[in-house]
């Protein structure tokens, strides 16, 4: 090595103390986040499976459970994180695609994203808790 | 990516990137499915016996474990770059990779067992 790269103290990934709030910051951080929540599901996934493929007993027990408040809150949570991560994931592929790069385009789809996660949150909350 | 030309110095510079878009394609089909059937039985439009005819037919079976499969890929890879991004040091991160890998190879075995134990 002949010369050593300047170094620039900026992250590459999001963090929140540093980078600018904005709506793709916060689409980027939030995919990581609701991707966070979506494998913190799959032990509880495995549990309500193997509750539901056991005994009758069983299968009733284990839906109560799930129409108790905190069934229906983990319920709700995984619903909008889905919904998050598959919304804010087809524009991640699109973008890989090379379709909705510009800044303009970026800032737009995230905010359609995020918008269609608080639509998907007011949606499962009404269908849950209602 | 249409800009992208070389492969980078290892020429694997692609493979994680690779693999994290075709399980994401192979989830975006899949996933969807478990969820509506989970509002299904919570509903109560899907009884036990129902759900148990739906989850035994073999086509059921063999996409659930597409799902599987795919999933433990889009997982590793997920947590793997949140590791990679703010956890810096090396003697931790990388017994953090491997053992959210083996432990998440366990969920996966266990989950292939469950969905292929009924007869």
């Amino acid at each position: 090595m002949n010369e050593q790269p300047v170094k620039y103290h900026r992250p590459l990934s999001p963090r929140i103390s540093i980078y600018r709030w904005r709506a793709p910051m916060l689409a980027s951080i939030a995919h990581r986040a609701s991707g966070v929540a979506l494998v913190l599901f799959v032990p509880l996934y495995l549990w309500l499976l193997h509750g539901m493929t056991s005994s009758p007993d069983h299968y009733d027990a284990t839906l109560t459970w799930l129409h108790s408040l905190p069934g229906k809150c983990s319920l709700w949570l995984v619903g909008v994180a889905l919904v998050y991560h598959f919304s804010n994931g087809l524009r991640f592929l699109l973008i890989d695609v090379g379709w909705g790069e510009s800044r303009d385009m970026m800032r737009f789809s995230a905010l359609v994203v995020l918008l269609i996660a608080v639509f998907a949150s007011l949606l499962f909350a009404w269908l849950l808790f209602l | 990516m249409r800009t992208v030309k070389e492969p980078g110095s290892a020429h694997s510079g692609l493979s994680d990137w690779y693999w994290q878009r075709l399980s994401a394609v192979v989830l975006a089909f899949l996933l969807p499915l478990p969820f509506f059937l989970m509002l299904m039985v919570f509903s109560g439009a899907v009884d036990q016996q129902g759900l148990l005819d739906i989850l035994d037919h073999v086509a059921s079976r063999v996409l659930h474990t597409l799902l599987i499969l795919a999933l433990m890929v889009h997982a590793y890879m997920g947590l793997k770059v949140i590791l990679e991004d703010y956890v810096h040091m090396l003697a931790w991160r990388i017994p953090l990779i491997a053992t959210m890998l083996v432990v998440m190879g366990g969920f996966g075995i266990w989950w292939l067992a469950l969905i292929w134990a009924w007869a």
